[in-house]
């Protein structure tokens, strides 16, 4: 095609080539394959191409046939997946169902199941509606609570809890002991709730005061009538503690005292001042002390009642009733309300003044016993004592974290500040932002008048 | 007219130290007999008479303490029991628990029995009138209750009572420790038991029975914080008011009189 000057031939490269490629081999014509590549390889004169982003169909990238996993699971819309041309995806975020990441069908403790509602728990109220009750049993475990002011206290409640741990080990019945004066227990004591199977209630006017001689009496003549393997009691100086002594006197029993863990062939007991548990069997008594079993939460027994066992007793302790006491001569350590005063205080004769018409004992932050203006013992706090009243009025304290460490376990906290973010205030169940010398003045005035005036 | 008291002593060890010292309960009782006027005092320890704590005793005041000498994990009963029997005291003190040994606080009461005395426990102060003892016992709460029984009276001191006075050290040299012979007894029972160092409990949380999983996970762990009521802005009487029916409505005051 070019000119005869030069005697290399030489092709035109721009022509068009047809079926020899540039080594002179016959080129395949790609743009007419044979069979299944659709319409997706563009005819066009030079190299096949395909297009990239057009649907591959049955083909995979590697040219093989693809598997068709859209057909394989029948319920892959529900489980959701998603079903397009092309390659299937699952989507992460919906439920896996029983299969796993690996593909295996997964043990599942925690996955919901097919329905994946979520689990409805047992109505509470079924659980506690469910009374037991004891028809026979092979021995009674007779508990003996304080009950403070006619109530069960935690201690109680904790002597019930063990008293149960035991009767469910040995199949027996747990019997309270209830002491009343002449109307009877409080009518929202429910002895079914905390635990006993049976209730005994003595009622009489010998028991309205303070009677442990005669009540000793009576327990033991409900062990001798019940034949009663064990007779728990909560330790507390004047209440279990001190009838289930007598009565281990009267039973000649070497009694366990401070008992802190309790099974029911074994129990725990701290003996040497404190300083070591002795492990043994557990003997008749047994004096159970603060924390030592869980209270019984879950189950609602039946406190059947028990006729009372007779007995007598000659008392020789004569009840005088309460003392009234000055709240000031009260250890800080064993106070029930304490009003305090911090570094806000400036009238000293109106806190003295409050104090002493609330019938609280005085208390103070270390600012104010370094002062001076109150003696060291009645410091509240870290270097000082550790207080647990039952309310506790903080006056003009600003609330230093060693200070907040010495109320700790208190149960009620007021606060009368002028600082609205200190830290007492945030303490507090109830914060009044004024200033404590005039709310001081009005409590008085106040105080004086509910109980002398109208 | 001057009567006859007992004061049972042991003897503890400071948990600091490890040194033996009088226990702060007997020590109390002791203090609450020095009080006592018109009283012959009689300070009785079952032990090691060598025991060079024993001289704290002396130290309070007191001219003699006699010792029943007894070895280590003797049962004292026997040996007080009869001691006390020929002396017939009137009143006898001690302390509410022993701070070593045993440790139930069983003891005053078998005493009470094989003397054929009441008991009182958890004593504060003394006083006789005539033939009776006028007593005042210590309650929770810092309450206290009075009480009046006729002797031969056991009293336990409560640890609320006065604290006693320091030793000193001139009467302790000069006081006199008289030994006295006892039986001692084997203890049996006491071979089974395991004696551990006592581990200490653990504060327990809330125990929520009820409820489900969630509930229980949450009544631990919520933060209490928040919850308080804050009154600003208010009159000193307002104040005062709000302060007054919280008082009431919880239970720390009472509304009508004064107790």
């Amino acid at each position: 095609m070019t000119g005869d000057d030069n005697k290399r031939k030489r092709r035109d490269p721009f022509a068009e080539r047809a079926e020899t490629g540039r080594d002179g081999r016959k080129r395949m014509d790609r743009a007419a394959p044979a069979g299944d590549v659709p319409e997706a390889a563009e005819a066009s004169s030079g190299r096949h191409s395909k297009d990239p982003f057009a649907d591959r169909g049955a083909s995979g990238a590697a040219g093989r046939k693809r598997i068709d996993r859209t057909a394989q699971s029948e319920d892959a819309a529900d489980a959701g997946l998603e079903v397009s041309a092309g390659r299937v995806r699952k989507d992460p975020f919906a439920a896996r169902g029983d299969t796993g990441t690996s593909g295996r069908k997964r043990v599942g403790r925690w996955w919901a199941p097919a329905p994946v509602a979520p689990a409805v728990p047992a109505a509470p109220q079924a659980l506690a509606e469910r009374i037991k009750t004891v028809e026979s049993s092979a021995c009674h475990i007779l508990v003996v609570p304080d009950l403070d002011d006619g109530r069960l206290t935690s201690h109680d409640r904790d002597t019930l809890g063990a008293a149960r741990i035991l009767a469910n080990g040995l199949d027996g019945a747990a019997v309270a002991i209830v002491f009343a004066g002449p109307d009877g227990p409080r009518d929202d004591l429910d002895l079914g709730a905390a635990g006993a199977d049976c209730a005994m209630v003595f009622a009489d006017a010998a028991f309205a005061g303070y009677a442990p001689e005669a009540r000793a009496a009576a327990v033991a003549a409900a062990a001798e009538q019940l034949e009663a393997r064990h007779v728990l009691l909560p330790d507390t100086a004047v209440g279990g503690g001190d009838v289930g002594r007598r009565l281990a006197v009267l039973l000649g029993d070497r009694a366990a005292g401070d008992v802190q863990r309790i099974a029911k062939d074994r129990i725990v007991r701290r003996g040497g001042g404190g300083r070591s548990d002795v492990e043994m069997s557990p003997p008749r008594v047994l004096l159970i002390a603060n924390e030592a079993a869980d209270p019984v939460m879950d189950d609602r027994y039946e406190a059947r009642a028990v006729e009372p066992a007779p007995f007598a007793a000659s008392p020789r302790i004569e009840d005088g009733g309460l003392a009234a006491t000055d709240p000031n001569a009260v250890p800080l350590a064993e106070a029930d309300f304490i009003v305090s005063a911090g570094n806000g205080i400036s009238d000293w004769d109106a806190f003295h003044e409050t104090a002493a018409a609330l019938g609280a004992t005085e208390g103070g932050s270390r600012v104010v016993c370094d002062a001076g203006l109150l003696p060291r013992f009645r410091q509240v706090g870290a270097s000082g004592t550790l207080v647990e009243p039952r309310c506790y009025l903080a006056l003009g304290i600003a609330g230093a974290p060693q200070h907040l460490q010495g109320v700790q376990r208190c149960e009620r906290v007021v606060a009368i500040n002028t600082d609205l973010y200190a830290d007492m205030v945030k303490r507090a169940d109830l914060s009044i932002i004024h200033d404590a010398q005039e709310v001081m003045a009005a409590l008085v005035r106040l105080v004086q008048e509910k109980r002398h005036g109208a | 007219m001057a009567l006859d008291v007992a004061v049972l002593v042991s003897l503890g060890r400071h948990p600091a130290s490890g040194r033996m010292r009088p226990a702060r309960a007997d020590a109390r009782a002791l203090e609450l007999a020095l009080r006592l006027p018109d009283a012959r005092l009689h300070v009785i320890h079952a032990g090691d008479p060598a025991e060079p704590a024993l001289r704290d005793f002396l130290g309070m005041g007191v001219a003699e303490v006699a010792v029943l000498d007894l070895p280590k994990g003797a049962d004292p009963l026997p040996a007080l029991a009869g001691h006390l029997k020929t002396l017939r005291p009137a009143l006898v003190l001690t302390g509410q628990r022993a701070e070593a040994g045993e440790d139930s606080g069983l003891l005053p009461y078998l005493l009470a029995e094989a003397l054929d005395a009441a008991l009182v426990p958890a004593v504060v102060a003394a006083s006789f009138e005539g033939d009776t003892a006028a007593l005042q016992q210590a309650l929770p709460r810092g309450r206290r209750r009075d009480l009046r029984a006729s002797w031969p009276l056991v009293a336990t001191v409560s640890p609320s009572a006065p604290a006693p006075r320091l030793p000193a050290f001139g009467p302790a040299r000069r006081g006199r420790i008289e030994t006295l012979a006892a039986e001692a007894l084997a203890d049996t029972a006491r071979s089974e038991w395991k004696e551990k160092p006592a581990r200490r409990r653990p504060k327990r949380l809330k125990v929520i029975g009820k409820g489900s999983a969630a509930d229980r996970v949450k009544a631990v762990t919520e933060m209490q914080g928040g919850k308080g009521k804050l009154l600003t802005d208010v009159t000193p009487e307002a104040a005062a008011e709000a302060v007054w029916a919280y008082l009431v409505e919880e239970g720390i005051v009472r509304e009508r009189g004064s107790e």
